[in-house]
């Protein structure tokens, strides 16, 4: 995994993102929100942001056993 | 049957014809139940059946690994050994280990080269020195040695460093633990899998656990590629792939997985005597240390965004050779020959767990993100003391699950719940 397609960019170098978090689907206590992660082989769900480019939040779908990216788009902003 | 090693019986046996290298591991049939099942042959999972079987007197214990025992990050670390931590609970615990360290070798009967020649954190700011000051002061309240030196006494430490080479940040000093150093690190997983064996631990390998059956609010077995094997007491220490563990387990952890590089030059004549840690404004930092073998041995940051790959980012490379170059401008010419990445799970305030998880008789090892090397021999005894007693020790209680409900941190560096920090 060496680019990303940033939705409003293209394709661009991976230094230019930042990963941000792991999406966390626990929401039992405020502190499980904060801390619990999914970390799944298959699949990940994850914050990035175009910090050297648009500087938009992405919402990135990637496989972490294999690097391929499923899905990119830009994060809805009431999921940030 | 194992022979004990000495010098002498290295005479004996190069004098008699009798086979005297006999495998170290393996071999036995794997059983329908045991006492204790430990899931992962690494350096955490093979010292715990260690001392479970030497001091707790645990008889049926086997160790269940998917590849190879050390195939993991046993055997992809850059082997530095060090407590040179700030919080309480973490120092004293890592302490507890560099005392282990220091009579390892004796104590497996196998060598496992420590090396205490250093860990050298510099400093290229005097914020950096107020912040290695803090940091050795708790240290040495603590009773572990530090020493901040200046650049007279690194000088004197480390006369390689070459401390008028002019650099972009001149180095103005360090913090110097003696005690700290290098092991080699497969000896680790060799010594602890033959040390285990010969205490009557059963060493699976090409075993991989697949799933936890459960009875009645108790686990009571585990499925595994060679057939389900009952177990009393479940024990995982499967550093790098705890998040899988916890899909298993149905529970959600703390827990993100991450790539950690490292890389090793050709080898060279004898220039290092000590680790050298180098935090360097804006590109990210750089450890190096020579290898016994001669090999610059040196590792960065993570990689910064959750992975199973194991390859590794090209860029990060990068910034850690520049950061090798500009603190040892002489090896500008030497060739990287291996690297390779490792993954980490990596908590969400970067100290471990180790506790029970959803059963009573589960026991998770994990989330020693990029320091489990040095805490093995610790963390052996202490998880193998709380899984023989059901009660953690004290050393460890600190590291229960139940703090990220309640609160209790231990982050040692104060960056919040997220494991990439930059």
């Amino acid at each position: 995994m060496n680019q990303l397609q940033c939705p409003f960019c293209g394709p661009r170098e991976l230094q230019e993102f930042e990963f941000r978090k792991t999406r966390a689907n626990v929401t039992t206590s405020e502190f499980s929100k904060v801390y619990l992660r999914v970390d799944s082989v298959d699949v990940s769900v994850e914050h990035w942001q175009h910090v050297q480019g648009c500087r938009a939040w992405l919402l990135v779908e990637r496989n972490p056993s294999t690097g391929a990216v499923l899905g990119i788009e830009a994060l809805p902003a009431v999921m940030r | 049957m194992q022979s004990r090693y000495s010098a002498w019986a290295l005479l004996r046996a190069r004098l008699s014809s009798k086979r005297f290298w006999v495998p170290l591991w393996g071999g036995q049939r794997l059983q329908p139940a045991y006492d204790v099942v430990v899931v992962g042959a690494g350096g955490h999972g093979l010292a715990t059946a260690y001392h479970l079987a030497r001091d707790h007197g645990v008889k049926r214990i086997a160790v269940l690994e998917k590849r190879l025992v050390g195939y993991g990050n046993v055997g992809r670390n850059t082997t530095v050994v060090r407590s040179n931590y700030l919080l309480p609970e973490n120092h004293y615990f890592y302490e507890d280990s560099l005392r282990r360290w220091e009579t390892l070798s004796r104590d497996l009967n196998y060598n496992v080269m420590y090396s205490p020649r250093g860990v050298v954190d510099l400093a290229l700011s005097d914020d950096d020195m107020g912040r290695l000051a803090r940091r050795g002061n708790a240290m040495r309240l603590a009773g572990i040695d530090a020493e901040l030196m200046d650049t007279a006494g690194l000088k004197r430490f480390c006369p390689e460093l070459g401390l008028h080479t002019p650099r972009r940040f001149p180095i103005v000093g360090a913090l110097v633990q003696r005690r700290g150093g290098t092991a080699r690190h497969d000896a680790v997983a060799w010594g602890y899998a033959r040390a285990a064996t010969a205490h009557g631990v059963h060493i699976i390998e090409n075993c991989e656990v697949t799933g936890v059956r459960a009875a009645a609010g108790r686990a009571v077995g585990v499925e595994t590629t060679a057939g389900y094997v009952r177990a009393d007491r479940i024990v995982f220490a499967t550093a790098g792939h705890t998040g899988m563990i916890g899909t298993m387990l149905e529970t959600p952890l703390p827990i993100e997985t991450h790539l950690l590089q490292a890389m090793v030059s050709e080898p060279i004549k004898p220039l290092l005597n000590t680790v050298i840690v180098f935090i360097f404004p804006g590109h990210g930092e750089t450890y190096i240390a020579q290898s016994d073998r001669g090999g610059l041995v040196m590792g960065g940051h993570l990689d910064g965004f959750p992975s199973y790959t194991r390859e590794g980012r090209w860029d990060r490379l990068e910034d850690v050779v520049a950061g090798a170059v500009e603190l040892l401008p002489q090896i500008g010419a030497v060739k990287i020959l291996r690297q390779w990445a490792g993954t980490n799970d990596m908590t969400m305030d970067g100290s471990p767990i180790m506790d029970r998880v959803r059963y009573d008789n589960v026991f998770v090892n994990a989330g020693w993100c990029y320091g489990g090397f040095k805490a093995i021999p610790a963390s052996g005894a202490a998880f193998a003391s709380f899984v023989a007693s059901g009660t953690p020790p004290d050393l460890i209680k600190a590291y229960s699950l139940s703090r990220f409900d309640t609160g209790h941190m231990l982050d040692e560096s104060g960056g919040g719940p997220f494991p990439v920090r930059l």
